[in-house]
């Protein structure tokens, strides 16, 4: 692939998360099943990273957590490393041990979720900021409604896969 | 792996590393402030952002007209109601502040006056975490928006702080966010304590009124006022009523559970109070 097949390839990848990121940032928020709101960003990096790799994981897991950072309130820093780092873990997996497949993306998505709350919910914890018991009624909702979405995104990437992904062109 | 390896992919570790590091510098430094990076960003999405929320309220109005119609007719007969009878509260409250100006002075005290100076501003964007309740408004320091400044609707009801400030966009942070703290007070009984979010509660759409005094006589309808002690924010604002009132499971103290008058999720325009002034 030349440089610019691998910009035109990350371009529509990107294209392909315009969506996905205006659906989590402004339009599912605004209607909240039973006051829980699904993360998408994290799934949208599960699923790249399954079909496309470690190394393709890992930089889409950073532009990704650079949105994440930059564009929504609330940051400090740590979601650019940590998708990064989950990306080309996920991406590892599935070349190793899963396949490029739903299921692959479904359990790397379940993994990448449940580490993500369990960090949240032990820097909540650290701080003091709540009881164990109240944390996980944040946090189990949140990661069963998040991968109830899991299909709508892996859907989304792999009809971008099948037409730019890999080694093939548009 | 091999691939990733052969490809520098630790390159693009350590510059995810190194990014985090930066912002998370950046954050903690600049305080309310926002980053140089997150400020161009929201500076870009931000019309983007107005855009949508104009757009969704939009919609919302539509099908609130559409489905809603009879719940609206019933609710504007209510309010027709409920506005003979703030005429009537309006009345008797013109007749308590003249007593009350009487009263001062004869006591010879001067009276306490507040200067608030207000800035309108849409909210484009609201939380997108379950872990914090936030607000995005579509001004922010070209306006004079600043960290720290109170925000209240138009009625004067308290919606929250500002917490962060960009050239054309602020974040929020609710009253019912965990990181909320500031001196409330029972308007009934000048019970004071302070208003905290609660992460439990934060869900329900509640916060707490903590370390209540241990006489306090507090009962179900109370209306809760921001105490304004520090003068950090202003006093006299309105938060909510008390919904009960518990001990806490050490059993020191008391606390109370505060239903804040706002409804935060029909909220489109708030008020920023940018500055004010208590003169004793």
């Amino acid at each position: 692939m030349t440089r610019r097949d691998v910009i035109h390839k990350w371009l529509v990848y990107s294209l392909g998360l315009l969506p996905v990121w205006l659906l989590d940032a402004y339009i599912l928020p605004r209607c909240p099943l039973f006051g829980v709101v699904p993360m998408l960003l994290p799934l949208a990096v599960a699923a790249v990273a399954v079909l496309e790799g470690a190394y393709a994981g890992t930089g889409f897991g950073l532009g990704v957590g650079l949105l994440w950072e930059l564009a929504y309130p609330g940051g400090f820093g740590g979601s650019v490393f940590f998708l990064a780092l989950a990306g080309m873990a996920m991406g590892a997996v599935s070349q190793y041990a899963l396949n490029q497949s739903f299921v692959g993306c479904l359990i790397c998505a379940a993994g990448e979720l449940a580490l993500l709350d369990f960090l949240r919910v032990t820097r909540m914890l650290f701080i003091n900021a709540a009881s164990l018991s109240a944390l996980l009624q944040v946090a189990v909702p949140e990661f069963l409604w998040s991968l109830v979405w899991t299909p709508l995104v892996w859907l989304l990437f792999r009809a971008v896969y099948n037409r730019v992904g890999g080694t093939k062109l548009a | 792996m091999k691939d990733f390896l052969r490809q520098n992919g630790i390159l693009l570790l350590v510059i995810a590393l190194l990014l985090s590091i930066l912002i998370g510098v950046g954050t903690a430094v600049l305080g309310g402030q926002a980053d140089p990076l997150s400020n161009v960003v929201n500076v870009v999405i931000t019309p983007v952002r107005s855009g949508i929320a104009a757009a969704a309220d939009w919609v919302e109005g539509v099908y609130g007209y559409v489905f809603h119609y009879g719940e609206m007719e019933q609710e504007l007969d209510d309010l027709r109601t409920q506005l003979g009878e703030l005429e009537e509260q309006v009345r008797q409250g013109e007749e308590a502040r003249r007593e009350n100006e009487q009263l001062r002075e004869l006591l010879g005290l001067q009276a306490r006056r507040r200067d608030f100076t207000f800035e309108d501003a849409r909210i484009t964007g609201r939380s997108t975490s379950n872990w914090e309740s936030t607000l995005t408004l579509g001004k922010g320091t070209s306006h004079g928006v600043g960290a720290g400044d109170c925000v209240v609707t138009e009625t004067g009801v308290l919606v929250g702080v500002v917490t962060e400030a960009g050239a054309n966009w602020s974040t929020v942070s609710t009253i019912i966010n965990t990181d909320t703290q500031m001196g409330g007070i029972v308007n009934r009984t000048y019970s004071a304590g302070v208003l905290e979010g609660d992460f439990s509660l934060m869900n329900q759409g509640k916060l707490k009124l903590n370390y209540l005094p241990e006489g306090a006589q507090l009962v179900s309808g109370d209306e809760v006022l921001t105490s304004g002690r520090g003068e950090v924010f202003p006093s006299g604002l309105v938060v909510g009523r008390v919904e009960g009132v518990f001990t806490d499971p050490s059993g020191q103290t008391r606390y109370a559970v505060v239903e804040p008058a706002v409804d935060l999720d029909v909220l489109i325009k708030v008020f920023v109070i940018k500055d004010f002034e208590i003169a004793e």
